[in-house]
């Protein structure tokens, strides 16, 4: 597509408020600069959001059923977008992408389908819905059950509703980071500086935890049944979070987790 | 196991966390000024000690203010009239109607022709109506449950002679405890709530009642059975012939009945008839073979049955002048309690037998009794006039029930007459006790009621002059009076449903001026709060006198409406506060704007806020264990967040590994369960063997055995951490409490082969031989712990090498940065963690008692709760969160106690509270140790959670002796000691902010939802948790989790120095 320019905010933003004894893991991930990528990675949260109202009735007459089927067009647009929009990691799940210099050596344009152009493109969109599958979904129902979803009945939705919610977060991330270990040590620990991918993947999980707020509520809505609001919240979190972390405003800034280590000594007195 | 580096000592000396070497022996100082020295910070932290549990007892007096003062504005009043109706005077104003002439009345009964001169009065306590009538399955899918069908008489009787008898749904007004019952069945009243909790003294009724209007009517009254109503009608009842039983042993459930049994049919023989006019018999196996076992149980099948023989029995020794009444005083919950307010305890079965005709119905399509409660149901006050007029005695004054149609109608139901004579009696003393009571309060008239009363006044007149009994006029009129009747009911209920609301406001803002304080002393601090113990005391203590005196002036000139002593309180705890709030407040420098800080303060701010803001909603409410589950994983997955941002791989490593240990335990966990009536039907109870039932599965059984092999251990592992399971701890843990727990499983054990009848041992062996091990056990946990928790020694061990065995030593071991020459080398394990290990046996101890008093489910839970604090207190080490003294350790302490207080089998509802605990090491009644038992089993997680609190600040705090920190460049301190007792005062009053906080919320939904559909069920039964629990942690905290420190570190001082 077109050539790993970053966007004049990126210049300034990536700078780590806490130093970090490691090696420096890859920036935050611009958008490529083409305008189809601009424009198609505004319309995707979109079009993930209005697919999901369309479809919000069938989700409530019958989740299992329609989760289900919906599962590979999920799979689809996510990993299109992330074709069209995002930078890749590279082929390999063991070479990483270099920091710096993201999507360094993606020269080929769209038009070019040369088979290790296909292969590039390929290879990481399998592998990101390897993962996804594998190991997110897994991960993430698991988190389902222990947040309190039921642990005997709704396996299949709660495991349906995990691999939604991996689709929005983990399948990007492993499309534009791979395995690097830096980078997913920042994502265990919630560091990443916030760009796209890592503010849909953040935005699906803080949404997913709002979403289940109104389950206990009595309003006897037949979309208060498990897990209908999670994703709800997951969806619109995973939208607004690729949304706004782009924006200037958030982009490349890191969640502060514990400033106390930095007035520690002022605070205290041992 | 040295790979758990602490910053704290990693940072001064390059030495293993768990192991430290030292040297003995100061040259540079002489010993004596050392002595003196360490005398010195010794009796000054004992000093501040004293002085800061004088702190948090004055915090809890503010509590209670509040909580007093909202509360008595809150639960509902209702003035008590001491007018008794009497048999010379009928209920009308106009002189007119008094003439009848008393002296031939009192032949045929007082206001009304009586239909019996005798009665018996059956109660079966928590006879529920669907007990009565034949199973109706509401769908194919539903089978009889076991306790369908078992006590069919009243039913069958019903139905084929209905002129001798009916049967109805006999609603309870809520609380639906005996003794509230009684007062309601007896004088005709509705119940306030401020008598609830003196179910267990009963205090005599003031009022004009039933049994008071017998008496005086000159009948002999004979009560049997349940002895509540011996301290509600003391004297009234033959001394000879009556005989009451202990009510409370709710596990005994053959003694009361066979008591009544054995006295009552004597009574009925002929020869014995004239010995008695009214017999009060009071049978309650139903009601214990519920609390015990629950409805659905072969004993109360067997119950059931029981009581159906009886009754066939009473009706075969009947005579034709005497009334039978069999009632319930109120149902059960499918679990088998009651005092709420829900559908199954409030619907009890009626039911009135005679063996001649003397009951009717006014239409075919009642003469069938009511298939289910919702049908034709009547107020359980409904049979106060009814047993008045039937038995020719005045209707008690402040009678508010209306006549039951059923035994004024005549045989063949068409006595419109009689029934409008009995209802416009009943109407003009309803009519009466209102005009009386609006006298006396000062209120309006009602409009509506007056013209009812108009009208059916009207109705009556043109009726009377008609002298048909059929005439539409006279039916008319005794619609109109019963109109009239029901509608005073409805208004009295809203009546009686009046707030203080100014008392309810002056306890709000108590409750908030008190957060407020609590939320600057304990947050907004820089310096050691024990500096500033006694300047905020004396403030206090001048504050207050100065508002109580100036308070007790108000009030004996007039100028207010509130009694003195009221007044004074109310002042006293206002000046105390703005006192404290001077003192506080008077060095600005050592403040701190108390603001969160960092995620981990934000987060904890979240939580508390959050769950308050949830309480307005009954749903937030009823699903309280599951939001509280929310929480805690959402603490866990924060803790492993953070965790990975730890520097150090062992950091990250057991921080994520605790995490998730954290996470998992609390899951696992939520797994036992009980469901209140609200969350059905998308809960599913666990912690009893099922549903209906309210004893352990015997699967459960297996439980205390699996704590007894695992606890001590995991307890062990977490002391091996820093290499503390030394010393004292291997005797207290591995061996002490392991029997401890041994024993616990085996009482319950003996528990479960008592319920199960597995034995071929008596139930007086069996309950003798637990009671006795139940003592041992808390003995063990009490009596042999607080001794050894007073003088044991820190878990270290310590070890001396010679020089000459140890050439390759270390160069230079260190002493607070000295070098030293060493002479011999101590080398000492446990060090690491030596506040921490120490202190904790005291959350062993009460582990073990409360352990005990749980059900065997929740004695998982609590093993749980105990490996979840030791999780937590790992997480906050490896995350840095001990020494900063974060917000956020006593916060998930606090989650932590109100999760497992769900997890333990309790709920916000009065039924759920495990009356029969009190049974665990007693064999009777005993005060104050029955209370306390059952706090022990109510609280036990919450008290667990409270006495872990100063770990937060404790847990693998490094050692720091003066000497030790004075050479240190950023201690600025003398005295170290006070230092600890500052942070661990910070975290006490951090816990106590979470649960003043909740403890407001509730108390300020509770006031603003008064009116709410769901006060009774929901909010006010969990603000009075909230309340409750305040007070008992609040108590916790300051005697056992802060008196506790004292020992703790006197302990790690004498081997340490100062």
């Amino acid at each position: 597509m077109a050539s790993p320019t970053s966007s004049p905010v990126a210049v300034n933003s990536p700078t780590p408020y806490q130093a970090p004894a490691e090696k420096p893991s890859a920036p935050p991930v611009n958008i490529l600069a083409s305008p189809i990528a601009r424009t198609y990675s505004y319309v995707h949260p979109i079009v993930l959001l209005t697919l999901g109202v369309f479809r919000f009735e069938a989700v409530v007459s019958n989740p299992v059923e329609e989760l289900l089927s919906d599962l590979p067009w999920l799979a689809l647009l996510q990993i299109e977008e992330k074709k069209k929009a995002a930078p890749r990691s590279p082929s390999g799940p063991t070479v990483t992408l270099r920091p710096g210099k993201p999507g360094l050596r993606r020269k080929q344009s769209a038009g070019k389908h040369d088979w290790a152009g296909v292969w590039a493109k390929l290879m990481p969109a399998f592998m990101s819905l390897a993962l996804t599958t594998l190991l997110a979904t897994p991960v993430l129902a698991a988190l389902l059950v222990l947040f309190g979803a039921p642990l005997t009945t709704h396996n299949a939705e709660t495991l349906l509703c995990g691999a939604h919610m991996a689709l929005l977060s983990a399948t990007g991330l492993v499309y534009t980071h791979g395995v690097d270990s830096a980078v997913w040590k920042e994502v265990w620990g919630i560091s990443r500086p916030a760009d796209a991918v890592w503010g849909a993947a953040l935005g699906t999980g803080l949404g997913a935890w709002f979403g289940a707020i109104p389950i206990p509520l009595d309003w006897d809505r037949p979309w208060q049944a498990f897990p209908i609001t999670i994703l709800a919240g997951a969806y619109i979190g995973s939208a607004v979070g690729s949304l706004i972390s782009r924006t200037p405003f958030l982009y490349g800034k890191r969640i502060q987790f514990a400033p106390e280590e930095a007035d520690e000594d002022e605070k205290k007195t041992n | 196991m040295a790979s758990t580096p602490k910053k704290g000592l990693a940072g001064k000396a390059a030495l293993p966390n768990a192991s430290k070497q030292t040297s003995r022996g100061d040259p540079s100082k002489p010993p004596g000024v050392q002595d003196e020295k360490a005398e010195e910070l010794e009796a000054e932290f004992k000093t501040k000690h004293l002085g800061v549990m004088g702190v948090l007892f004055w915090i809890l007096l503010i509590h209670l203010a509040g909580i007093y003062f909202f509360t008595k504005g809150f639960l509902l009043t209702r003035m008590v009239l001491e007018n008794k109706s009497s048999c010379q005077f009928l209920p009308f104003d106009d002189a007119s109607a008094q003439e009848i002439a008393p002296a031939n009345k009192q032949e045929g009964g007082c206001w009304h022709q009586k239909s019996f001169d005798k009665a018996v009065v059956i109660v079966i306590d928590a006879l529920r109506y669907d007990f009565t009538v034949p199973f109706a399955p509401k769908d194919e899918s539903e089978s009889a449950h076991l306790f369908h069908d078992n006590i069919p008489v009243l039913y069958e009787v019903a139905i084929k002679n209905p002129a001798n008898a009916f049967l109805l749904p006999f609603i309870a007004d809520a609380p639906t405890a005996t003794l509230q019952r009684l007062k309601g069945l007896t004088t005709g009243t509705l119940p306030t709530f401020v008598d609830a909790g003196s179910n267990f003294a009963g205090t005599a009724i003031d009022e004009d009642n039933l049994v008071a209007q017998l008496h005086s009517a000159g009948k002999t009254l004979v009560h049997l059975g349940d002895d509540t109503w011996q301290a509600l009608f003391p004297g009234y009842f033959d001394a000879n012939l009556t005989h009451p039983y202990d009510s409370f042993n709710v596990w005994d459930l053959h003694t009361v009945d066979n008591g009544v049994n054995e006295h009552l049919f004597p009574l009925l023989r002929p020869e014995n008839k004239s010995k008695w006019d009214v017999i009060f018999g009071h049978y309650l196996g139903v009601d214990h073979a519920g609390h015990r076992y629950g409805p659905n149980h072969a004993a109360m099948a067997g119950k059931l049955q029981e009581m159906d023989r009886v009754i066939r029995d009473i009706i075969a020794a009947l005579d034709d002048d005497t009334l039978l009444v069999v009632m319930g005083d109120h149902g059960m919950d499918i679990k088998g309690d009651h005092g709420g307010e829900s559908d199954d305890e409030v619907e009890a079965a009626l039911w009135m037998y005679s063996k001649r005709a003397a009951f009717g119905r006014t239409s075919r399509e009642t003469l069938q009794p009511p298939k289910h409660a919702k049908e034709r149901p009547i107020p359980q006050i409904d049979l106060v006039p009814t047993l008045a007029l039937m038995l020719g005695i005045p209707i008690p004054f402040n009678n508010l029930g209306s006549p039951i149609e059923e035994a004024f109608a005549g045989p063949s139901g068409n006595d419109w007459g009689n029934l409008a004579t009995v209802g416009r009696l009943t109407a003009a003393q309803i009519k009466r006790y209102q005009d009386a009571y609006a006298i006396s309060r000062g209120a309006g008239d009602d409009e509506e009621s007056a013209n009812l009363w108009s009208a059916a006044e009207a109705e009556w007149k043109t009726g009377s002059k008609a002298f048909a009994s059929k005439s539409t006029a006279v039916r008319s009129s005794y619609e109109l009076y019963r109109k009239y009747q029901r509608h005073t009911l409805d208004v009295c209920r809203g009546l009686w449903t009046r707030f203080d609301v100014p008392s309810m406001i002056q306890g709000v803002v108590l409750l908030v001026g008190g957060i407020a304080l609590l939320v600057l002393y304990a947050r907004g601090m820089k310096n050691d709060r024990t500096e500033l113990t006694s300047q905020l005391l004396s403030f206090a203590g001048v504050g207050s006198g100065l508002g109580a005196a100036s308070g007790s002036i108000l009030a004996l000139f007039g100028f207010t409406e509130m009694s003195t002593l009221d007044l004074s309180i109310l002042l006293a705890a206002a000046g105390s506060m703005a006192g404290a709030l001077i003192a506080m407040v008077k060095k600005p420098a050592s403040l701190t704007l108390p603001l969160p800080n960092g995620m981990w303060g934000w987060l904890a701010v979240l939580f508390t806020v959050s769950q308050s803001v949830g309480y307005a909603s009954n749903s937030y409410t009823i699903w309280e264990d599951e939001i509280m589950l929310f929480f805690l994983t959402t603490f866990g997955v924060c803790a492993g967040i953070s965790s990975m941002r730890q520097k150090t791989p062992t950091d990250r490593v057991l921080g994520v590994y605790h995490s998730l240990l954290f996470v998992i335990i609390g899951r696992l966990a939520s797994f036992s369960r009980l469901c209140r009536e609200e969350q059905m039907p998308f809960c599913r109870s666990t912690y009893y063997a099922s549903s209906t039932s309210s004893i352990s599965a015997p699967w459960q059984l297996g439980i205390p055995f699996l704590v007894t092999l695992i606890l001590p251990g995991v307890i062990r592992g977490f002391y091996a951490g820093s290499k503390s399971y030394e010393g004292a701890a291997t005797l207290w843990i591995g061996f002490a409490f392991r029997l401890g727990l041994l024993i616990t499983s085996l009482f319950w054990m003996l528990e479960g082969a008592d319920d199960g009848e597995w034995l071929p041992l008596s139930k007086e062996t069996l309950k003798s031989v637990r009671v006795f091990l139940a003592q041992l056990v808390l003995a063990l946990a009490f009596a042999a712990g607080t001794g050894a928790y007073l003088y044991s020694k820190p878990c270290i061990s310590i070890s001396v090498n010679k020089p000459q065995d140890d050439p390759n030593a270390p160069p230079a071991p260190f002493i607070a940065g000295q070098e030293q020459k060493p002479r011999t080398t101590v080398t000492i394990l446990g060090f690491g963690n030596v506040y921490g290990t120490r202190f904790f046996f005291l959350v062993v101890n009460f582990a073990l008692a409360i352990i005990l008093l749980q059900k065997p489910m929740g004695q998982g839970a609590i093993a749980l709760l105990v490996w979840q604090i030791l999780s937590l207190l790992e997480i906050l080490d490896t995350n840095n969160l001990t020494l900063t003294s974060s917000s956020i350790g006593p916060i998930v302490l606090g989650l932590l106690g109100s999760f497992y207080f769900f997890k333990t089998g309790h709920q916000a509802t009065p039924s759920s509270i495990q009356w029969e605990t009190a049974f665990i090491p007693l064999s009777t009644i005993k005060y104050p140790w029955t209370p306390l038992v059952v706090i022990l089993n109510t609280f036990g997680a919450q008290i667990l959670a409270a006495l872990a609190v100063p770990l937060t600040v404790l847990w693998k705090r490094p050692l720091q002796t003066h000497d030790r920190v004075s050479t240190s460049p950023a201690a600025k301190l003398a005295n170290p000691a006070t230092k600890l007792l500052s942070d661990v005062v910070q975290a006490v009053c951090t816990h106590t902010l979470y649960l003043a906080t909740i403890n407001l919320a509730t108390t300020m939904w509770a006031g603003h939802l008064r009116r709410h559909l769901m006060l009774y069920r929901i909010f006010s039964p969990r603000f009075m948790m909230g309340a409750v629990v305040l007070a008992v942690v609040d108590v916790v905290l300051m005697l056992f989790a802060v008196g506790g420190v004292r020992w703790s570190t006197l302990s790690v001082g004498e081997i340490f120095g100062w």
